[in-house]
């Protein structure tokens, strides 16, 4: 992006100087294990909904997903509706409220907790703790890669240098002010981030002659899709793939629902709700939550699929061309080509501002599990006054691995670790969660039963069924001689299509073959629920 | 025909995003000042 590196860092200066204030904000009000875990239970609405929504939405939603709407068109538009319907309305409305009461009756100060105690186990808190920071790292891998390529770029400086220096500011921040700074952070950058969609919105129709003008155009181009998404089911930019052809099932069952359904149980995002100051600040923050997200979602995809028709108009080129095949590059390489140069600056802010608050969030998370969750399960003896402690060690410790997996890992694997993080987490949590919250009969040897078998589940269709991760990662090739061990529709069928009904069947039968739990404990969590 | 989208496919999923906004906007009114 060609803009003047004088503004640029400026505005970057500006940037850093309000993380600084906040990160001396979340230190002095970090008086406890309660603050630095869980803010205290007492976040406001308007920080609760900017801060999931910017934990929520990375540069790879931004910058990977309307790269893909760029080149597969406006059906992901479906994924918007479920990120608001789901991600929003579901989980604040109905296992938002719940979780909050219940890890307050509990004194819950993290997912894995929260669930463990639900349901008596140690063994559930320390599997759930291991899972988050076993496979997140590869999730935090690829937003850190991506934010030094990023900055790479724009600030034409040595990728090592950018990717070590973005880690050690947002590290610095996580480890001295713990999930106040984190939130209050997630908050300011979400502000940036909302402002930048909503004028890269209005500019984008404004340019294009507005919004039915721009559609019908887009319409117009179907007898330009390339010959090869043709051959897979791409039937034009504003309308949807043929039924049941490749592009159909990877629209739907990884693009829509696999990422669409996995929100529910994203560790970070289910913690906020533990931080929430009543039931009514998880209601407040639906206002603003559902208008955030379809300005994050919504708008990328709009203007991702509508860049075909400013590159068309202009170049004679469809978006995809223009970005030398790398979809990736179809965002940046139009703001830097349509927009004006005050935007671009806003937008590259924008770009960080979205890494951060994923990544904060993520180191924050990944330090829970294995310095507080982790470790909690399996000593006999944990110290509650070394929380703190223990768990900025695991921050310190989870965020070198995942330095470490971002230089070593190959980036056909990398570039799977959403996906991979998002499915595990829908088999894996998903079952135990919705009975921990709505049904009082589930065991816990239904939930670990569950926990155990959508680990597993998931992590089986992932190395051996799902082409694009067994291809990937390269286990099943290496085993059997072939990429999958089914063919057809198969391979392009998400785990958490397969992997979380049966994971939550198993949980259901074997709650109902054991003893039911006890009713007084039951009475504890469900005090007020 | 919508927003100058032909395939129904298509624009009832700019609909659907714009009426599950309204709806969290309107549950959150209502439960504005909600007692626990």
């Amino acid at each position: 992006m060609a803009v003047s590196t004088t503004v640029l860092g400026f505005a970057m200066a500006l940037y850093l100087a309000v993380v600084v204030y906040l990160t001396w904000y979340g230190y002095k009000r970090t008086l406890r294990a309660e603050d630095y875990m869980v803010c205290g239970r007492r976040i406001s609405s308007y920080v609760l909904a900017i801060s999931y929504g910017a934990t929520f939405i990375s540069t790879s939603a931004i910058v990977g997903f309307g790269g893909v709407a760029g080149l597969l068109g406006m059906g992901l538009l479906w994924l918007t509706f479920l990120n608001i319907f789901v991600g929003i309305f579901i989980a604040f409305a109905l296992f938002g409220p719940r979780t909050r009461k219940m890890g307050k009756n509990l004194g819950a100060m993290s997912f894995p907790e929260l669930l463990g105690k639900r349901f008596n186990s140690r063994f559930i808190q320390a599997f759930s703790g291991a899972v988050i920071f076993l496979f997140m790292p590869l999730y935090a891998g690829i937003v850190i890669i991506g934010a030094a390529r990023f900055l790479e770029v724009t600030l034409s400086v040595d990728y090592n240098l950018a990717l070590l220096v973005f880690v050690i500011i947002i590290a610095a921040y996580v480890v001295v002010g713990g999930l106040i700074t984190v939130m209050y952070t997630d908050a300011f950058q979400g502000t940036i981030m909302f402002v930048s969609m909503l004028i890269l919105l209005v500019l984008t129709y404004a340019k294009l002659g507005g919004v039915t003008e721009a559609h019908q155009a887009l319409t117009a181009m179907s007898n330009l899709v390339p010959e090869s998404l043709s051959a897979g089911g791409m039937t034009g930019w504003t309308s949807f793939p043929v039924f049941g052809s490749p592009i159909w099932w990877t629209l739907v069952s990884t693009l829509i629902l696999g990422v669409g359904i996995g929100v529910l149980a994203q560790p970070q995002l289910a913690v906020r709700f533990i931080t929430a100051r009543s039931s009514s600040s998880l209601y407040r923050a639906m206002l603003v939550g559902g208008v955030f997200i379809f300005m994050m979602t919504g708008v990328a995809f709009l203007v991702g699929a509508l860049s075909n028709v400013y590159f068309y108009q202009n170049y004679g080129k469809i978006a995809v061309e223009m970005a030398g095949g790398n979809i990736d590059l179809i965002i940046p390489t139009y703001i830097n080509d349509a927009m004006p140069d005050f935007f671009v600056v806003i937008f590259m802010l924008t770009l960080i501002a979205a890494a951060m608050s994923t990544l904060s969030s993520q180191f924050h998370v990944m330090g829970t599990s294995l310095g507080y969750d982790f470790y909690k399960g399996i000593v006999s003896k944990f110290r509650q006054e070394k929380t703190v402690l223990l768990t900025r060690i695991g921050i310190v410790i989870t965020i070198t691995v995942s330095v470490i997996l971002a230089y070593i890992l190959p980036i056909s694997i990398i570039a799977r670790a959403t996906a991979i993080f998002f499915g595990l987490c829908a088999a894996a949590f998903l079952p135990m969660y919705i009975g921990a919250l709505f049904w009082k009969r589930m065991t816990r040897a239904g939930a670990i039963a569950g926990l155990v078998s959508g680990t597993i589940l998931s992590l089986f269709w992932l190395v051996f069924v799902h082409v694009k991760e067994s291809s990937a990662l390269g286990i099943c090739e290496f085993l059997f001689g072939k990429p999958s061990l089914l063919s057809g529709t198969w391979q392009f069928v998400d785990p958490i299509l397969v992997a979380f009904p049966i994971a939550f069947v198993i949980s259901v039968v074997v709650s109902l073959l054991t003893n039911p739990p006890d009713e007084e404990h039951l009475e504890k969590c469900f005090k007020g629920v | 025909m919508l927003f100058g989208i032909e395939d129904p496919y298509v624009w009832s999923a700019l609909v659907l995003c714009i009426l599950s906004m309204i709806l969290c906007a309107i549950y959150g009114a209502l439960r504005w000042n909600y007692d626990d």
